[in-house]
Formats: C-alpha cells, structure tokens, sequence
C-alpha cells in the first residue's frame, strides 16, 4: 500500500543506505543490512523527509512539462554559446553526471579545485579508504569534527579505538572520542607515522594549502590519509571526470564576475550556498536540473524538474569506492540531458561504461572494487596563520550544503572568552564582520580562546575562517 | 475454538509449506485473514535477500504467500508501521512486536480491536551486519551462498546453496560477540501470550517435526482468526501430543533461564552511575533515531524530550536522554530498536533497562504485556 524505496542518503559521500517509504508523507526506515552504515543515520538522514520536497518545471516562473522545460533550456544555452558553464557537485548518479560531462564538456564544473594540487594527488583525493581499515587503524588523525560534518564516521573511529587506537584530533574543539587534541595551530606538534591514518576532507571551499599541507604531513610520515568528502556522488563524480578540463568553483565565480560566462546550468547542485549572491545576480540566464525544491529553484529562469534522488535509477560510489545501486526506476533526469544534448542517452550503456570505468563486472555494494592507489609527491605547501584576533569558522555539515535548516542557531565558544566579554548565561553575543553585524546565542564548550563556530551559515561569513569582532 | 485452545497445525497448500517455517501455518493464516476480508491489510517482510527485508503493508495475497520463511537476520518492530494508520490490520509479531503494539494502543494511535496479532515465538534476532561478518570469521563461509538457516537444539544452522549444513551452538557464537542481539539475549518473552495466538515449532513432536507449528490461542480474537484460515481452508489442525505440549513448556522454561542468565550478566550493579551514563552518551550527535524507532513512544514531533532539548544548550546530560530516561522507566519493552539504529553506537537499550529494569520489577509492571496502563500514566496502579 505504501511504496518503499531503497535508497542511499544523499548528505555526504558516506555512501548510508536506507528506505524512503511513501505513505502519504514522506518517512525514512533503517536499512541494517547496508554495508556502509549498518542502517544508521545521522540527524541529516532523519530529516530527509524536510529534504525531498516536490519541484516542478518551470519556465519564466510558468509550470510547463519537462521535455518543453529541457527544450526551452537548450534553446538558451545554444543561444549562449561560449558563456555557459555546466555544474555538477556529484548530488546524482554516475549515469547523469556521464551525460552531464558529454553536454557540458566545454565548462564542465564539480566545484572542487583540482587545478590548484599536483596531478599525482587526483586518486588519493577522490577515492578514500575503506572503512574497514579506519577500524583496524592503530592512530587516526582527525583534522574534521566528525561529530558534526560526517558522524557515521565516528562509529568507525570508536571501533578502533576500542581496538587499542590512540585518537588525535587537530581540531578548533576537543573532541570526545580524541585522546589527544591539538589546535590546528599548533599542528607542528602532531607526531605522525607509518601507523598513523589522517581524517581529512574535501570538498569546493577547501583551502587547498590546507589540503597541500595534510597531503605533505601524510607523505612525509608515510601515513595513510583519506579525504572525506560532501555529496552523495562526489567519488563518483570525480572518477568520472578525472580526464574532463575541470573548473574550480573559484574560477566559475571570477568569470561570473567578468562576464564570460553569462549561463549557468545546475544538475542536482544548489550553489547559492557557495557562490555569493551579487554574483548569481549576474547571471543573465539559471537553468537548474533537479528533484526536489530548493532556494535555487525559485531563482532559476528554467527548472527541469525530474524524480527525486530516492525514485532514480542508477549508481552512486561512495567515499570507500564502493558501487552502490540506487532502487528506483527513474531514468527522466537522462532523458532531460538527452534533449539538451540532442541524443539519446541509454541508461544501459552508460552503466557499462561506469562499471567499466572502475573495472567491475557487476554493481555489488558489499565488494570494494580494486582501485589504484598510486604514491604522490609531497605538495609544497604555504598555509597562512589566522590573521585575526578572533575568527568565526564555518563547519561544514550537510545541512549547511543543503541549505537545510536545522536546530543550531548559535556559535559555539569557549568558557574564557564568554568570561573576558563578561556574557549572560542564556545571553547573546554581537559579532561583527565586515561591515555587517548579527546578534546570536551562545554555547559554551572545549573550544579555542577567540574562536566561534556554527554549523550554519549566518550571510556574513567569507569562506570557512571569517575574522570578526565580538561584543556583550 | 477458544481461548486456552492448543493446536498443532500446518498450510494445506505445499508451496508454502515448502517455502514457509514448520509447515507454513503462519502464512496462510495471513493471506486467509486477507482472502475472507477479516481484515484490509496485513503486515509483512518482503524478502531482498537472506540478510534483508523490509517490512509492508499489503493487501496483496500473493505478496502474502510470497514472505513465507523465517528471517532471525532481520531485526524489525512492526508497532510504529500500522500505528496511526486506521485498518483493520494481520500481522506476524515476536514478543517485542506484541508489546510495542499494545503500548501503542494505550496511547490511542493503535485499535487492537482492528488488529489481529498472529505472535511468534521467538529466541531472538541477529543484526544483519554482524550475521555477515560472523558468517565469514565463525563459519567461513560466503554471506551469498547462504541459502536458508534454522536454530534447532542450541545451535544456528545455515544451509549453503550447495546443500550443506552449517552449525555452530549459539553460547559459542555469543562468547565471541555473535550470534543475537543483546537485548535478545535478557530477553523473557519467548513464547507471546500477550498476542492473540502464540505460534512456534516449539512443541511439534514425532513425524510433524518441522513440518507443523504449535498455535496457542490467546484470545477470542485468536480464536476468530483461526478459524476463519481453518473455514477457508487454507489450514489445517489437529490437537497437540501431551509430551509437545510438556516439551514446549520445557524450551521455554531453558529459554527463560538463560535470559535470566544473560540479564545477570549485564546488568551488574554498578557505583558511579551518573559518570557511567554520562560517558556513554557523549558521542550523542542529537539525530533522534533512538525516539523515532521506539516501538512504545507515540509521541511525533511535540514531545517533552525534544520540546526541552536544544542543541544549543551546554548541558552534560541532555534533557532530551533525562527525559526517555524517565519516560522508558515504565515503558521500555527492551526490544533494542534504539541500539540498533544508534549512528554513534550507544548501548541504548542497556542505558534504558538500566533505569526500567528495577523500576518495572518494583511497581510489579511488564509493559506491552497487559492493557494496565503504565504507572506513571495514574495516580495509583491497579495490581
């Protein structure tokens, strides 16, 4: 009577699976048997029903029929040629984000910034280590919050050090599960070695010094290091696109910004949560491709509005490698790309090409594939000290990439600075950037002196370290 | 036919006989309660492999037929499925499936006058993650090759695709860290008499041995839904053997000792009890699965444990873990749902025995076993 779907969440790369059960309203059920996730969720998994809301197409604010939508978004982006540019974050199978690199070839964005590391780091950068070896680890090094940005780690994490491993965090908080916490800082201190498995990740606002520096600290040692990663396909995506010219979500914002590029087409990717308003303003044309609602669909010129993820046929990799299939059927989102690209995309042919692309005969997700792990030289790396008195720093989690509300209206901070601003408990505080100023709650934790953080972003931020000055 | 009734009984179809557990009784008292129209739906898994299944509201007979078999790999609580949803509903329930739902129905979201609870008898469930894993380091085996499994005389038997039996005592598995979950293991409902028939091969002696099942009819309902699959045509009984009947209260006996056994065990009384609680919970990532799962709470969105809980608070305990804390005191049915689902691996389950174990033994109150309501719903219990 209720329709029940097998799905994989699409909060971050972690690759969880569970069932999506329509039954009236949208409710999530545990999949215990996924490998990746044992049927577990985070807070963003619950709150996949607030996520999947209906969309529909439309162009110039008028509901049309999808092929009339993908039809009108064609016409524009040949009208456009030359000043269009093509993003995918990796929110969708591997087959649409095939399609998606034979349409947008020309300017084909991912949003990570490629550019700016050696080639040699490409593999280790997308495809991470299996879970299975996080837990037999003897030293993992955290430089995330697991507990906010990817928390089905942090079974994984406990497993090991129940195992006998030390834990170090370097990180702006103590964690709890860390027997060691370094502030970043301080990371000259960390003591790695060929035992040592460094936690990292990666994703469009990553400081890509920072991630030069892990990438070094890891090599010099001779540690593992495996990066973790925001969307549901980014290991995929990034496969796939390994020989595509790829921009940086830092290049498409500065060509915005001097006109030449004029149209933007997004496949499942709501980039008003990276990419500053005033600059989406210069968009002459915003065509978004996707299945479900969001604060970009309501700016878009077109919206092709096809199946929600939960509903799609196809593959997503997670973070480990691992093929997973998605339980759907639904194949519209290809058909929309076919019309677009003026051909027919087979769903078939393109999932032989995926499967061939990472050397398997069939997609089964309780097997890793073999990938290649090839050695890297270690980057050069210049990573700039905070230049600032006090900083608000930005945690990235799922709901902030999604635009998702959630229940963290505050900053979290630390004991002493409360004290020193002479703050009321169940107060706020004023911070001030920029020009701008907010007034927020505060929590207090095991945080570094003059630092704030929020899982949510307030509009005043500028990337994921903001200087700003803060007051009673 | 009435309460009090014992029967030994199996399909008369040999299909489902062949596919379904001890002769496949359960089965086709389900699609015979949906045949007759004694009920609009039933509940049932529907099977993606030895490991997996997901739980469905049908109306499809052959849907129906099609769930025939037993999966101990796949640990669900049906409670939440039919609550709130207003039919007329069959449904198979182990012990802890009983109890949720009749939790619900004291919390106005389930009719049990609407629903016919077919009870299973039950040794408890493996998780299906760690039933792989036990498969390749305990029995050496591949988890695809497995082709059905059995637990018969103290031991978990897989059979392969090639034909080949597989076995190994379950004591053995549980003292490496396999076999059933934990709170499986201090489990004391093994035969559900709260239902409203009591089914299992416990008891099925001589040449019916795993070919029939052993039904208890627990109520006038039971009794109904029965005779309705006998009328219909879909089974057929006889009476039990004395010596099954003795034999069944023997198994559950030995099954009830060892839960007492297990719950010794892991209930150790302990000193520093707010340090050993408050250390359990500080991986708490505030998801809220635990809430969501549990077959006993009916709450939904407005609730004392989310309503007094911020995320922006600094406490050391949550508001939110201090109040399930008290509210499970009396309501927790130990079915290990909130175990099961924690992302960061909380022993849930123990933590909220910790507090319901003393709680439910003094005030003489097993909910989900009796339509009492929980002592803290009235000012003075009715023993």
């Amino acid at each position: 009577m209720a329709n029940v779907y097998s799905t994989i969440c699409p909060g971050c790369n972690f690759g969880c699976g569970l069932y999506i059960r329509e039954n009236g309203n949208l409710d999530v059920d545990f999949r215990k048997s996924s490998p990746a996730n044992s049927g577990k969720l985070c807070r963003f998994g619950m709150s996949l029903p607030r996520l999947y809301t209906p969309v529909r197409s439309m162009v110039d604010g008028k509901e049309v029929e999808l092929t009339e939508a993908a039809k009108d978004a064609a016409k524009r982006i040949s009208a456009s040629k030359g000043s269009v540019a093509f993003l995918s974050f990796g929110n969708t199978t591997c087959e649409e984000h095939l399609a998606f690199g034979k349409l947008g070839e020309a300017y084909l964005c991912t949003g990570a910034d490629f550019e700016a590391l050696p080639k040699d780091t490409y593999q280790t950068i997308s495809v991470g280590i299996p879970y299975s070896e996080i837990e037999a680890a003897k030293h993992i090094v955290l430089f995330i919050d697991p507990y906010e940005q990817y928390p089905l780690i942090v079974r994984r994490i406990l497993s090991a050090k129940k195992k006998g491993a030390k834990i170090t965090s370097v990180w702006w908080k103590d964690l709890p599960l860390a027997d060691e916490n370094l502030r970043p800082a301080d990371v000259s201190k960390l003591k790695l070695s060929g035992d040592s498995l460094v936690i990292a990740d990666f994703h469009p606002l990553s400081d890509m010094e920072n991630v030069k520096n892990v990438l070094s600290l890891a090599k010099n040692a001779g540690a593992r290091i495996t990066f973790l990663k925001p969307f549901a396909n980014s290991t995929g995506a990034y496969i796939l696109s390994k020989d595509a010219k790829q921009k940086s979500l830092v290049q498409l914002v500065e060509d915005i910004n001097k006109g030449a590029i004029k149209t933007l087409f997004c496949l499942e990717s709501d980039p008003g949560e990276m990419i500053p308003a005033e600059t989406l303003g210069k968009l002459t044309t915003l065509i978004v491709q996707t299945g479900m609602a969001s604060a970009i669909t309501k700016k878009a010129h077109v919206v092709i509005a096809h199946e929600p993820l939960y509903k799609k046929k196809g593959t997503l990799i997670n973070n480990e490698g691992r093929a997973q299939s998605l339980g759907g059927e639904g194949t519209r989102g290809l058909d929309a790309l076919g019309v677009m690209a003026g051909v027919k995309f087979e769903f078939g042919v393109l999932n032989e090409s995926v499967k061939k692309t990472i050397g398997i005969n069939s997609i089964d997700e309780f097997t890793i594939p073999k990938y290649d792990r090839p050695g890297y030289a270690a980057p050069q790396a210049s990573v700039k000290p905070v230049d600032a008195k006090t900083a608000l720093v930005s945690v990235f989690n799922p709901f902030m990439w999604f635009g998702l509300p959630d229940d963290n209206d505050f900053v979290e901070m630390n004991l002493n600075t409360a004290r020193a601003l002479k703050l009321l408990k169940s107060g706020t505080l004023k911070i001030r950037s920029n020009g701008s100023a907010i007034e927020k709650r505060f929590k207090i934790g095991p945080v570094q002196e003059n630092v704030l953080l929020t899982g949510r972003k307030f509009g005043i931020e500028k990337g994921m370290l903001t200087p700003v000055e803060i007051s009673r | 036919m009435q309460k009090g009734d014992m029967f030994v009984g199996w399909s008369t179809k040999e299909d489902i006989r062949k596919r379904g557990g001890s002769g496949g009784l359960v089965t086709s008292v389900l699609a015979a309660a949906l045949d007759k129209k004694l009920v609009d739906a039933v509940v049932v898994l529907r099977k993606i492999n030895e490991f997996e299944a997901v739980p469905v509201i049908t109306s499809d007979v052959n849907e129906v037929l099609k769930s025939a078999g037993s999966l101990h790999s796949v640990p669900s609580n049906f409670a939440k499925i039919i609550a709130n949803k207003n039919l007329k509903v069959a449904l198979p329930a182990k012990g802890c499936d009983t109890r949720g739902i009749i939790e619900q129905s004291k919390r106005n979201a389930v009719s049990l006058d609407n629903t016919f609870i077919i009870g299973l008898n039950c040794g408890g469930s493996m998780h299906p993650s760690v039933t792989r894993e036990m498969l390749e380091i305990m029995y050496k085996i591949k988890p695809e090759d497995v082709h059905g499994e059995e637990i018969e005389k103290g031991k978990l038997i897989f059979e392969t695709k090639d034909g080949k039996e597989h076995a190994i005592t379950i004591d053995e598995l549980e003292e490496k860290g396999y076999g059933r979950r934990e709170s499986c293991r201090y489990c004391m409902i093994k035969i559900p008499t709260n239902a409203d028939l009591a089914c299992g091969n416990w008891g099925v002696v001589g040449d019916l041995a795993g070919k029939a099942t052993f039904v208890e009819v627990n109520s006038e309902k039971g009794a109904k839904l029965l005779q309705n699959a006998i009328d219909a045509g879909y089974v057929q009984v006889e009476k039990p053997d004395e010596k099954g009947v003795a034999a069944r209260a023997k198994i559950k006996g030995a099954m009830e000792g060892l839960g007492k056994k297990w719950k010794d065990k892991v209930f150790v009384p302990m000193d520093n009890r707010l340090e050993y609680f408050r250390k359990e919970l500080e991986h708490c990532i505030d998801c809220g699965a635990c809430k969501t799962v549990c077959p006993t709470c009916s709450c939904g969105d407005v609730s004392k444990c989310t309503e007094y809980h911020l995320r922006g608070d600094a406490y050391k305990m949550s508001m939110y873990h201090l109040i399930r804390f008290l509210h499970l005191a009396d309501s927790c049915i130990g079915c290990g749902q909130c175990s099961d689902v924690c992302p960061v691996d909380i022993p849930l389950t123990r933590l909220y025995r910790r507090f319901a174990n003393p709680m439910q033994e003094q005030l003489k109150y097993e909910p989900g076993m009796d339509l009492r309501k929980p002592p803290y719903f009235e000012a003075k219990l009715e023993v």
